[in-house]
């Protein structure tokens, strides 16, 4: 490394904060937070006065917008003026004991002790108390403010199920998963990561289930981070995850509550941040991202049916263009006779080989796509007419690509998105564009080498030690039950062995399987004599 | 560390663009050659016809496609000395590639056929690794294959698929014709047991007009192909031709019947009663007495009635196995024709060699040499025929009966 980088890294920013005590005087104290603060207009600062002889003034701060303005004014300001011997006790110096065991009635109060945890605690929400002639301050939990009301996850959708998706707020989604999991062995530690941000950070697991080795793990990664903000969990995805050189996803990210609360009961821990609705899941293997909701709520042989098409979905998606290409420009002999005349007859006006063409629409679908992504609500029908047009029929009519083409690259873009992880999904399109480059340089023979390739980089990942490719490679018989078969939840004995604790490993008890009462009179008192169908 | 990678980089990248696409091809720079005919001139020379698919006028309806305004195929002709040079020649004339991966017919022109033999001219179109084996071989009957592939063919656009198509079913339906694949002749031509037979197909009518596209818009076209007979090859020449029955009875002895109509006369009415064969069984074995071979052939045939044109009780049970007896003595009369035929024209086209080769390995060593010319000519050859009456369509009683009672 150059050693000029190394005269530019910044000096350690501690110095952000003065960490001298506070100063008696109020107004010093006051000062410092306007200073420090550059006069935000947002930082409210409410001076009171109690007492008579001698009169004491008591200064409240707090960040409007993100506190209950409600509970400043129940639980602060009204309990502090009604105290009216508040003045004369206060001239002690545990006036802050008294404030808060015999006047603040709000939850959670708590002395601060320097200026840096002054500054994070009133930055979080908290209201800080300043007494006027003491040395000291009061912290007290009045987070609030507008908020994002739980609603439907906008990315994984389901038709079972609970439908509330994560929101914007950590508390709100660390409750959430406990609402569903009522279990002490609950366990969530909290951090804050960025320099700047001061983001919350908590990781979840249930203690017993999980595995302490990759706890211990997880603690040592996020630790590590020293960056200056967190802004979304995809931060921490990218700081945390075992390699980089990989367009699979390492980490599986959840906006649903109960996604993160079986993915906690089968060992994995959840690493909530603080301002994104979605939570990261650890370790994560391939076969997880080909897994919905759904199929644990639907019967076993209709989430069996649907854990395949998704494969097939896997295989188009991966391979369909590529195949097409190889099959028209390599391996004519494969296509049947007439179909190949067909797609013959369609390319005979067509200017660009199968893999250009190919590329233009794969390219096309791409901008069309992004631009649906971003494109204001205003404007989307016009997108998607004009898209409809681009990539359809003016594509065909004007001898740019072929129809067949055109059905290759529909399929396979529904294909894509109809992947249950999206993080997965674009991986796959990335992926993509290599098979179609290997299917255009050496047909079949290319296809196979990528898919080697693909499946030998595939087997090398780890989620955090865990093998990626688990429970297929290496082949754990007792786990392939929820893989692409899903079997019935009575027959689903064990946790995931590579992810789950050793020592509890067992989820449910022997003899699940239920059967149909042996006694029918039981249902139908009219059959209860005889086992008889007469009425 | 970089470097290392620079360099693995670098060698594998260079391993994708060096060896390049050698064997890409594109669609549009084919052409799809649907059936190959192969004739000889009066030098001597090999003629070979190329029918190649024009894939935008057969798949009308698309864009550009200008379907029915040009012919669904061009056919080309070249000459060689021998098939490689004739195909190769073939370039000079066209702007495409040919590509044989999917020619699925191959038509030899009987001349060809009977003068030279098909021996020396399957050798390429087995080596070839584009050219498929399983493609069907016909022989233009009484005209060179370049006729039988220029004449364009109603509702199947391609001429090709007509002809494979028409084989396929008349197979399947009337059983005088067989579908043949390359690969069976080559095994027929090299085993001494067994000679191939090949369907032939033939023109009827004005071969001028068969190729001009206006003349399918009639509704009856003024020339029109049709598979006609068998052809008999020994020892890879054209010898002989069976027609009609006699090739029904030859197919009979191949166990290739799958669907036929057997028509037997009822008391003084002349075919009045038709037996639909639905599925049938035939087996041949050799017997070897007296230092003599012998042929048994056990034919068992299951079908239905399938019509009556005379009052004929089908309730009665005695009258079924009379039918039943008609039907086999019918079918007895097919394959003994077609025997006896086959006999004179000294090809063992029904493979008893091979049954002979079966049951008496050692016998045959020793006849094998002269087997088509001594010994299958002098062939004893004992039948039995079992045909069963299993259904008689919707009706037992026809209703001709009902009007002979009225009158």
């Amino acid at each position: 490394m150059p050693s000029f980088f190394k005269r530019k890294k910044p000096k350690k920013s501690s110095d952000n904060h003065p960490s001298q005590s506070f100063d008696s005087s109020l107004t010093a104290n006051l000062d410092i937070i306007k200073q420090k603060t550059g006069n935000s207009p947002d930082v409210i600062t409410r001076t009171l006065k109690v007492g008579t002889n001698p009169e004491i003034k008591i200064a409240l701060v707090y960040v409007d917008g993100i506190v209950d303005g409600q509970s400043i004014n129940d639980f602060l300001i009204e309990a502090i003026m009604e105290k009216h011997d508040l003045g004369d006790l206060l001239i002690q110096q545990e006036a802050f004991e008294i404030m808060a065991e015999g006047v603040v009635t709000i939850g959670s109060v708590k002395p601060v002790r320097d200026w840096d945890e002054l500054f994070s605690s009133l930055m979080s929400g908290e209201t800080i108390v300043l007494i006027d002639g003491i040395n000291g301050a009061l912290s007290a939990d009045t987070k609030g403010g507008e908020q994002r009301s739980i609603q439907e996850p906008s990315t994984q959708m389901s038709i079972l199920g609970p439908q509330g998706g994560f929101t914007e707020s950590i508390g709100t989604n660390t409750a959430m998963v406990r609402r569903i999991i009522k279990n002490p062995n609950l366990w969530v530690e909290t951090m804050k990561i960025g320099k700047v941000t001061n983001t919350d950070v908590a990781i979840m697991y249930v203690n017993g289930i999980a595995n302490d080795k990759i706890i211990e793990e997880m603690r040592k990664r996020l630790k590590r981070i020293d960056t200056d903000s967190i802004l979304e969990s995809g931060y921490i995805e990218q700081l945390i995850q075992d390699q980089t050189a990989t367009t699979f996803p390492t980490t599986y990210q959840a906006e649903r509550p109960d996604i993160v609360a079986g993915n906690l009961l089968e060992g994995r821990i959840a690493v909530f941040v603080d301002g994104t609705p979605f939570v990261l899941l650890a370790p994560a293997v391939f076969i997880q991202f080909f897994q919905s909701v759904d199929d644990y709520y639907t019967r076993f042989d209709i989430a069996t049916f649907l854990r395949l098409l998704r494969t097939l979905i896997l295989i188009i998606s991966l391979f369909a263009p590529a195949l097409y290409i190889a099959a028209t420009t390599f391996h004519q002999e494969m296509i049947p006779t007439q179909l190949l005349i067909v797609i013959a007859a369609q390319r005979e006006i067509v200017p660009f080989p199968a893999f250009v063409e190919a590329l233009i629409m794969e390219v096309t679908f791409e901008i069309l796509r992004e631009a649906g992504v971003r494109l204001p609500k205003a404007v989307g029908s016009a997108v998607s007419i004009v898209g409809a047009l681009v990539i359809g029929q003016a594509a065909v009519q004007a001898g740019i690509v072929s129809p067949a083409m055109v059905i290759i690259v529909a399929i396979t873009a529904i294909a894509s998105f109809a992947t249950p992880a999206f993080s997965m999904g674009i991986s796959i399109r990335l992926i993509r564009f290599g098979f179609m480059t290997a299917a255009a340089t050496f047909g079949f023979y290319g296809i196979v080498l990528g898919g080697i390739m693909l499946v030998v980089h595939l087997c090398s990942l780890r989620s955090f030690g865990v093998p990626y490719m688990s429970p297929l490679a290496p082949l754990i018989p007792a786990n392939m039950k929820d893989t692409v078969v899903r079997y019935p939840w009575w027959a689903f004995k064990e946790r995931p062995r590579l992810i789950a604790s050793d020592e509890n490993l067992i989820r449910q008890g022997e003899d699940q399987q239920p059967a149909p009462p042996s006694d029918r009179g039981m249902v139908n008192s009219r059959t209860e004599k005889g086992d008889r169908n007469e009425p | 560390m970089s470097r290392r990678l620079f360099l693995l980089f670098f060698i594998m990248i260079s391993a994708v663009l060096l060896s390049g696409c050698w064997s890409q091809r594109e669609l549009t720079n084919l052409a799809i050659v649907s059936a190959l005919g192969i004739d000889k001139n009066e030098k001597g020379e090999y003629v070979g016809t190329f029918q190649i698919v024009n894939p935008g006028y057969v798949a009308g309806g698309l864009q550009g496609g200008a379907g029915g305004q040009s012919a669904p195929v061009t056919v080309r002709k070249s000459t060689g000395d021998n098939m490689m040079e004739m195909s190769r020649r073939l370039s000079t004339h066209l702007s495409r590639k040919q590509y044989f991966a999917h020619t699925n017919l191959l038509v030899i022109g009987e001349d060809l056929a009977k003068e030279e033999g098909i021996l020396t001219i399957l050798d390429v179109l087995d080596r070839d690794p584009e050219f498929r084996t399983t493609a069907s071989v016909v022989i233009a009957q009484n005209g060179t294959a370049e006729d039988v592939l220029k004449a364009l063919s109603p509702i199947d656009k391609i001429p090709a698929n007509y002809v494979l198509k028409t084989m396929k079913y008349t197979e399947e339906r009337w059983g005088e014709n067989i579908d043949v694949a390359l690969h069976e002749v080559i095994t027929d031509l090299i085993s001494p047991g067994k000679e191939p037979v090949i369907t032939g197909f033939r023109f009827t009518g004005d071969g001028e007009q068969a190729e001009k596209l206006e003349k399918l818009q009639n509704t009856t076209p003024e020339a029109l192909l049709q598979a006609d007979g068998l052809a008999i090859i020994k020892d890879g020449k054209l010898t002989g031709w069976l027609d009609g029955e006699t090739a029904k009875g030859a197919v009979w002895v191949l166990d290739k019947i799958q669907n036929t109509a057997i028509i037997v006369n009822w008391k003084e009415k002349k075919a009045a009663i038709a037996y639909e064969v639905i599925r049938q069984q035939t087996n041949v074995s050799a017997h070897i007495k007296n230092n003599t071979p012998s042929i048994s052939i056990h034919i068992r045939a299951e079908g239905d009635i399938g019509e009556v044109t005379a009052p004929v009780d089908l309730t009665d049970e005695q009258t079924l196995l009379k039918i039943e007896k008609k039907v086999e003595q019918e079918i007895k009369k097919q394959v003994d024709n077609s025997i006896r035929h086959v006999q004179k024209e000294k090809a063992d086209i029904f493979g008893f060699g091979e049954a002979v080769h079966r049951s008496d390995p050692a016998a045959w060593k020793k006849w094998k040499h002269e087997w088509n010319d001594l010994y299958f000519p002098e062939l004893q050859v004992n039948m039995t025929v079992d045909a069963f009456v299993r259904r008689s369509g919707l009706r037992n009683k026809s209703y001709l009966s009902e009007v002979e009672n009225n009158h």
